[in-house]
């Protein structure tokens, strides 16, 4: 019964923690000795990483028929694995570098692992479009590089533009992330007691011992690479997108698609995060620091997100009749009532109509059901990409070459090597670094408000 | 505390800046130079089953190119002469010399001479030599000095960025027709005119893309 | 008893270690070397064996050490490194057609029609284009033999002086030839011997045609048809247009009266009367459905409404049907420009029928005339054979000779042959393959490996008459032997090279004249003059035919592998068939009706479901044999009826052909070969079956435009109207576009190409010509299935109208469009494929890394990919791999695993030209016009295809472009294509309509 007409909003970091507290449940993480279930969990990723490279090493011997693409379906599972991965890549960057932008204390708690988890996810995109191609022993030809035959690569071709799109962003994630770890690497290396992980945290903390001008130089750098990552989140997907966009390909021939497919990114990389970060406070015990609030902003992003792509999802329709283009209509017609209807009312299940739950706040707070949920929206986001890439293919302008195509066990084997490799550096990552930006995340306690004690006198 | 690192691995960074771009435009020229047909194929002098020697024939004895090479003119392949072409003279000339032995055993067996190829373009470039001697393209401007070779060496890298070289400006290499064989055909002061004039005159565009070569 | 491969060498070294080899370099000169003097020589091939291995083209990886091995002694006229070209002609079922043959450095690498030779006019079929493929067929028998004995020629020269002597009673089983030193040879061995007999046996000849007219004129007569001359065309089941001793020459007629270039043409129009759909079917002007067995029916009713001779007063089923009364009206409006034929499978009956039909249209003389066969035996050679059977097994022989067929395999199921080969004391068997007929040789049997007609001396006469010699343009593989050596062989007991045997039929004869034009000039059969004789005896044959009432089954030959004679040829078994685009197999055709009564849907219900990986199966039964066979359904053929194709099923053609669907020969019956009523029920097991092809319907879609005669000439530009392109246009009157305009007008020549729809009968011969022309890789069948199919132009079929009911069938050939704006040049990463100065889409293979974007981006999915190394086991790992490399075009590279590929518009001939060209004139660099062309222009035997320089406002092509019936495919998408269509025109009768 307070007069009092300020009400302090929610604190980010639950529970009476301490600056001391919070770096010690942190830093103790890589400190403490190596838990069981992390032995277990790693074994298994690391044999689904020898499925891969087994896998990969059939495809170098063998050549591309050992996928079940065919005329006319010339990209398979490669180009979707590819795409679904980069889109998953997405969350990470936009988190730390746009929410940064517009000063959303609560992206501290999930920055650093999704940045991680964007990393990885984009290493394990960058594998597909290296070994999907026929000759992989002259893929570097997608270089400008100098050579006797004075040829060139032809900057005309949107694939071209995905090289250089990809790595530019993979380049710049990489470089975001750790500028964001240099000053914990500062706190670890004078934490821990061996001298050898003294000595390496050491070396990549670059000298760091927290003073002013340090902070200054770091707040500036990170600002200006912010900056920097943040037209990039937007044009990586959106240059992928061109991949189909640029084509005359039914289906393909969208320019709904960089939008369209920006949003099913962030859709998808928000509900990678989300089934990162419930496994990982689950784990490591920070209900503290990813409170059940850090759980609702991020339903009400994939919430967002998803109706944004279930909005494209239907303008294709309606752009398809519209356009009064024949072969148009008759592609998407045949998305929705062809042979491979089945996927794409999977896909538009998983994407438009799962997300809806999280309208209820119940819901969007309820653990159990953002689990679940964010792991269907991945598996849409899947068949989104099979969809647009299958489907459009195998039916295209004559009939005559309409074909159907379906996966060997060589697709499917790639693919679920492509979880070891992510899921080996992920296990690497919480092993090893501080999955959660210490120094970030004291900056948006109530004690780093000079004012919080004032506050405090606001009542009783 | 104490120190971890000494006072020099302050410099560390620097060096490793500074350090990889040197590295990297190192290995790119490595590759450029080590990995070039100048490096490679320039030079390419293998034995042959019978050492001829083309400094006795055709240097010392003058022997026209296309006595032996007889289909360079309307052929794309020069054609490797028959036992029966080096037969013609050394039926009677040299006839038990042992160097001879092999071409002797190869008339009365039929046996065919398998002569080492030199000039070894890949089996997706097709070069076609009567397109090239018949509008004034001379044996020595791919060939070199094949007169002073005693035994026959690739003296030009015949890689593609070479042939685009002339291909974009064949002027330099264009002689009179009746000049293609010799060997040290010097271009006279009005090269630039005589090599317009036979450009005019054999309506020479030499085709640039890729189909003229690979298919 | 089983080939065994390696006794060919696998390298030049091991060349010169082999003994055939030393054998043959230790003769001073090779055989025939007397022969020098027409440059026989040239077809040495164990001399330039080494030159081939040097050119036969490679892929994309450069080999350490290369080898040059040039000749020893220089043949004449052959300059290294340009191919000749020399006219032969190829026998098949009793026919010669003209060829001209390619020979790169001795190898025969592509057979074209000779324009010369009247039956050919440059045209081609599918078996013409397919036979060099034969020819380099490791799976060759690889010399004589004895039981599992390997034996010498020297052996079988002995064993035919011991064995044939003058008191022996022997028998001759041949198949059909016009060859003029074979029949001098048989007359030659009628006289030898106490008792022989001589039998032609043509599983699918055309006997029943000749013992026809010997019906109705009293002696066996060959009907020549001219289409040329026939304004309406009616066929009883005749697929006259199918590969065949006479198709070519009815195709280029057909086409004649088809190519309309203004609305002042005519157009012939052409009736078929037929059970399952058969390629002369598509392209009927009305088609008429029955069962096979009423096709006779049908064909007598007609008889009776013209009143044929014997008719008078017959009726059947058919009489008063509608369609019959109406062809009868239009047949008989021609006056005197009709023509009316019947399949050769169809009982003599029915083609003494067409002959009294034929009279009395008063069409004998115009559009058809009788040709007196110079070596037609007067006997009936089906029953010959039956009897001959009889008593071999019988043993009334001593022995037994068969020059070719593989009887074992093809007679029919009431036939054992088999059994009657043990009663034989001697058994000579000339093949070229250890086929089933040699496998089942007594042990003390003799095979001779069969010379193909490319490396062998030969002559015949063409279906017209025309008289050609063969010659050999390589030296026999594996030491094979032509007929007529192992007849003169067996006549004088020592081997006789066929080349004198030859020159002797021929003496008199301007020999090398023959030998340069391919033919004898001006010979052809004189018309025979004819007179109904025997309508009476007609009749009887006609009304005593047997009709089925319920299910029928009927046999037909396949139309590539005929009776199974051309099973191992890949190329043949990967060609897509014309109406079904089934490759590898064959099947239960069966109407959608007919399908229906078997639990198959078509077309699928629901489309939700994914397709079906397999096909339904239905175990026929018929004459007692029980056939599993996938079912099919063709829309149009005839309700109740299903018909299955022979020469599957083989046991003994070689690793490609062995095991390739089923075998029905069983289950048909001497006395009625053709059909026989049966049943059948649909059994649990499905079967895989890989066809190009699946979607029957265009969607609506504007693809292949077709209209009426009469339509057109109301509308002679509908085609082109058919389609409203979108968007501004530029100053040029194009549409406008975002990418670089990818046209060189200052630079001639302009390559382009039009196919006229309306000459195009669907045949498929552009598509092996192509295979043969750009050494295309056979694949198999399970890549096929998988939709990998590595053909560069194919044959796009359609139905249109009623499924259900009697719906048409159009074709579309569709090579790569060159598109002036390709769409697959702009996404390549590596410029890989990209545009040339005279307005070819340039595919560059040792560019290539393989991202498939281009095929993506392709809209008429031209394009093809080696998904594996295809050539790799069949060029590199195969045995003999020397052998097939042979066959090899070496002006092409071969092309390697992870590169893309397609239809450059045969390229490497048009470089050919254009430096032909330029050493010819000095300064022009643009080949007269018509001088270069592409393979499957030059093998289409309807011309359909025009290519040329469009830059050439005069050139032909320019001038078709022009014409009111030409449209651009997806020309909406303003991508230009260079190859355009020429609209399909139908001509139907209005009475009908």
């Amino acid at each position: 019964m307070s007069q009092s007409t300020y009400v302090p909003e929610e604190p980010l970091v639950k529970g009476n923690h301490t600056f001391a507290s919070i770096t010690s449940l942190i830093a103790d993480i890589p400190e403490q000795p190596t838990p069981k279930w992390w032995y277990i969990a790693f074994g298994i990723s690391n044999i689904l990483l020898g499925v891969l490279l087994m896998s990969i090493g059939y495809l170098f011997w063998e050549g591309t028929g050992i996928w079940g693409i065919t005329n006319p379906v010339g990209w398979g599972w490669a180009i979707i694995n590819f795409v679904w991965w980069v889109g998953i890549g997405h969350a990470g960057t936009l988190i730390s570098a746009i929410l940064y932008l517009f000063r959303q204390g609560w992206r501290t708690a999930i920055n650093r692992f999704a940045e991680a988890m964007t990393i990885f996810a984009v290493i394990c995109a960058l594998i597909f479009p290296g070994i999907h191609v026929g000759r992989i022993w002259l893929a570097y030809w997608m270089f400008p590089l100098p050579n006797g035959m004075q040829m060139w690569p032809n900057f005309n071709s949107p694939l071209l533009w995905d090289v250089f799109a990809v790595s530019t962003y993979f380049t710049v994630s990489l470089l975001f992330w750790f500028v964001g770890l240099v000053p914990d690497f500062a706190t670890l290396r004078d934490r821990v007691k061996s001298k050898l992980a003294a000595k390496i945290y050491g070396f990549f903390a670059l000298g760091w011992t927290g003073g002013n001008r340090q902070w200054q130089h770091y707040e500036k750098a990170y600002m200006l690479l912010a900056g920097l990552a943040t037209p990039l989140v937007l044009s990586v997907h959106t240059i992928v997108s061109f991949d189909f966009a640029v084509s005359v390909i039914p289906g393909w021939h969208t320019t709904i698609f960089p939008p369209y497919f920006v949003a099913g990114a962030i859709f998808s990389g928000f509900a990678m995060v989300m089934t990162l970060m419930l496994i990982a406070r689950k784990l490591y015990k920070l209900e503290d620091i990813m409170t059940l609030d850090h759980i609702e902003k991020v339903n009400m992003v994939i919430l967002v997100t998803g109706n944004m792509v279930g909005f494209a999802y239907i303008m294709e329709f309606f752009i398809a009749w519209y356009s009064g283009v024949t072969y148009e209509k008759a592609a998407f017609i045949n998305r929705a009532m062809g042979p491979y209807a089945w996927a794409y009312w999977t896909m538009f299940l998983c994407n438009v109509i799962s997300p809806q739950f999280f309208w209820s706040k119940k819901m969007r707070r309820s653990i159990t059901a953002s689990f679940i949920l964010s792991i269907v929206v991945n598996i849409g986001m899947w068949f989104e990409r099979f969809v647009i890439t299958v489907t459009s293919l195998a039916q295209d302008f004559l009939p005559s070459s309409w074909g159907y195509y379906s996966p060997t066990k060589w697709d499917m084997l790639t693919y679920l090597g492509t979880f070891g490799l992510f899921f080996t550096f992920f296990l690497l990552f919480l092993r090893f670094l501080p999955m959660v930006a210490i120094a970030e995340v004291k900056m948006v306690m109530p004690q780093a408000d000079p004012h919080h004690t004032d506050a405090h006198k606001g009542d009783h | 505390m104490a120190q971890l690192f000494p006072e020099w691995s302050n410099r560390v960074p620097r060096m490793l800046l500074v350090g990889s771009v040197f590295f990297v435009t190192a290995v790119v020229f490595f590759f450029w130079h080590f990995g070039s047909h100048d490096y490679l194929e320039v030079g390419y002098a293998p034995k042959q089953p019978i050492d001829y020697s083309h400094r006795l024939h055709a240097g010392q004895l003058g022997i026209d190119c296309r006595y032996c090479h007889a289909s360079v003119e309307n052929s794309a392949v020069a054609s490797i002469p028959s036992t029966q072409t080096c037969m013609n003279c050394h039926a009677q000339i040299k006839v038990d010399s042992p160097k001879l032995a092999l071409l002797h055993e190869s008339w009365e067996t039929g046996a065919p001479i398998e002569w080492v190829k030199v000039h070894d373009l890949p089996q997706y470039s097709h070069f076609n030599h009567s397109a090239h001697v018949n509008v004034g393209v001379g044996c020595e401007s791919c060939h070199g000095r094949i007169d002073r070779m005693e035994v026959v060496m690739q003296a030009a890298p015949m890689s593609m960025g070479w042939c685009l070289d002339c291909h974009n400006n064949p002027g330099p290499n264009l002689r009179p027709v009746d000049q293609v064989t010799t060997m040290g055909w010097v271009a006279p002061p009005n090269q630039f005119e005589l090599a317009a004039e036979i450009i005019a005159r054999k309506n020479i565009a030499p085709p640039v893309y890729c189909n003229a070569c690979h298919y | 008893m089983s080939t065994t491969p390696n006794t060919y060498w696998r390298s030049l070294n091991e060349l010169a270690r082999n003994d055939e080899y030393r054998q043959l370099v230790e003769r001073e000169f090779p055989e025939n070397a007397s022969e020098l003097t027409d440059g026989y020589s040239r077809r040495n091939f164990l001399q330039i064996m080494g030159a081939s291995i040097a050119l036969a083209g490679f892929t994309a990886c450069r080999k350490p050490m290369q080898k040059i091995v040039p000749y020893t002694r220089m043949p004449e006229n052959v300059v290294h490194g340009n191919p000749l070209h020399y006219a032969t002609a190829m026998p098949f079922m009793g026919s010669v057609t003209g060829l001209v043959v390619t020979t790169h450095e001795g190898r025969p690498t592509k057979v074209e029609g000779n324009e010369l030779h009247p039956d050919s006019l440059g045209g081609t079929h599918i078996l013409h284009q397919a036979s060099t493929l034969d020819l380099y067929d490791p799976d060759r028998s690889r010399g004589i033999r004895q039981g599992d004995e390997a034996r010498t020629a020297d052996d079988f020269a002995a064993f035919c002086a011991s064995t044939f002597t003058r008191d022996k009673r022997v028998a001759f089983l041949s198949e059909a030839s016009s060859s003029q030193t074979l029949n001098r040879l048989k007359r030659q061995i009628a006289g030898r011997f106490a008792a022989s007999t001589w039998v032609t046996y043509e599983p699918f000849g055309e006997e029943n045609v000749l013992l026809g007219t010997a019906m109705a004129f009293g002696a066996k007569r060959r009907p020549i048809h001219h289409y040329d001359k026939a304004a309406v065309i009616a066929s009883f089941g005749d697929d006259f247009l199918a590969a065949g001793p006479d198709s070519v020459r009815a195709a280029k007629q057909l086409a004649k009266s088809r190519k309309v270039m203004s609305t002042e043409d005519g157009m012939n129009r052409l009736y078929v009367v037929e059970s399952n759909y058969t390629l002369t079917g598509t392209n009927a002007d009305h088609r008429i459905r029955v069962k096979e067995s009423e096709i006779a029916q049908a064909l007598f009713a007609l008889a009776a409404a013209l009143g044929a001779d014997g008719f008078g007063g017959h009726t059947n089923a058919f009489t008063g049907n509608g369609d019959i009364a109406r062809l009868a009206a239009d047949l008989r409006g021609a006056n005197g420009a009709a023509l009316v034929t019947a399949g050769a499978d169809q009982p003599p009956a029915v083609h003494a029928a067409v002959a009294a039909v034929n009279a009395a249209l008063s069409a004998v003389g115009a559009t058809v005339t009788y040709a007196a066969l110079p070596f037609a035996d007067a006997a009936d050679q089906n029953a010959a054979f039956r009897a001959l059977t009889a008593d071999l097994a019988a043993g009334r022989y001593d022995a037994l000779v068969m020059l070719g067929t593989n009887p074992v395999f093809t007679a029919t199921g009431d036939v054992d042959f088999k059994a009657a080969l043990s009663a034989v004391p001697a058994v000579v068997h000339l093949a070229s393959h250890i086929d089933e007929t040699s496998a089942a040789l007594p042990s003390n049997g003799w095979h001779v490996p069969r010379a193909h007609y490319l490396e062998m001396w030969g002559d015949g006469l063409s279906f017209t008459g025309a008289a050609s010699v063969i010659q050999p343009m390589i030296q026999p593989l594996f030491g094979a032997w032509s007929e007529i050596e192992v007849l003169s062989t067996i006549l004088t007991g020592s081997r006789t090279g066929g080349h004198d045997l030859v020159k002797q039929t021929w003496t008199g004869s301007d020999w090398n004249r023959i030998l340069h034009d391919g033919l004898q000039a001006g010979t052809s059969f004189p018309a025979a003059t004819v007179r109904l004789t025997g309508a009476a005896a007609i009749r009887a044959a006609a009304e005593a035919l047997p009709t089925v009432s319920g299910l029928e089954v009927a046999f037909k030959a396949d139309p590539k592998l005929i009776d199974g004679r051309t099973a191992n040829n890949g190329w043949l078994q990967e060609l897509p068939d014309t109406i079904t685009k089934i490759t590898w197999d064959n099947v239960a055709l069966m109407s959608p009706t007919t399908a229906a009564g078997y639990g198959v849907e078509f077309p699928r219900a629901s489309i939700l479901r994914a397709p079906a990986d397999e096909e339904p199966m239905v175990a026929v039964n018929v004459n007692g044999k029980t056939l599993e066979l996938a079912i099919w359904v063709v829309p149009g053929h005839a309700d109740n009826a299903i018909t299955v194709y022979t020469g599957y099923g083989r046991t003994h053609a070689g690793r490609v052909g062995n095991g390739i669907g089923v075998d029905v020969n069983p289950a048909r019956t001497s006395s009625s070969p053709l059909f026989a009523s049966a049943t059948a029920t649909r059994i649990r097991r499905t079967y895989p079956i890989a066809s190009t092809q699946d979607h029957h319907s265009m969607e609506g879609r504007p693809l292949i435009r077709e209209a009426s005669l009469s339509g057109y000439r109301e509308k002679p530009d509908f085609a082109a109207k058919m389609v409203k392109v979108p968007g501004p246009i530029d100053e040029a009157g194009q549409p406008i576009s975002l990418f670089d305009e990818q046209t060189f007008p200052d630079h001639e020549p302009q390559w382009g190409m039009t196919i006229d729809l309306n000459a195009c009968t669907g045949c498929g011969v552009c598509t092996i010509a192509c295979q043969a022309e750009n050494n295309i890789p056979v694949i198999g069948k399970k890549e096929v299935k998988r939709g990998r199919e590595m053909h560069w132009i194919r044959v796009d079929r359609y139905f249109s109208g009623d499924v259900n009911g009697n719906p048409q069938v159009v074709h579309q050939p569709i090579p790569c469009m060159n598109c002036e704006l390709a769409p697959c040049e702009q996404v390549c990463p590596v410029a890989a494929t990209t545009h040339s100065d005279d307005g070819l889409n340039q595919m560059t293979y040792n560019r290539c890394i393989g991202t498939r974007y281009c095929a993506n981006n392709c809209p008429f999915k031209v394009r093809r990919f080696n998904f594996f190394n295809y050539p790799k086991t069949w060029l590199i790992e195969g045995n003999d791999p020397e052998v097939v490399q042979m066959a090899m075009n070496p002006d092409v590279t071969v092309r390697f695993r992870g590169v893309m590929e397609k239809c450059t518009y045969c390229v490497q001939r048009l470089n050919r030209a254009k430096i032909e060209t330029k050493r010819a004139t000095g300064d022009s660099r643009k080949p007269a016009d018509g001088t270069v062309k592409t393979a499957c222009q030059q093998a289409c035997p309807s011309d359909a295809i025009y290519f040329g320089d469009i830059s050439d406002t005069e050139s032909v092509v320019t001038r078709t472009k022009r014409n009111e019936r030409n449209y651009l495919l997806l020309e909406e998408l303003n991508i230009r294509p260079r190859t355009s269509y020429l609209a399909k025109l139908r001509n139907p009768n209005d009475a009908t309509a």
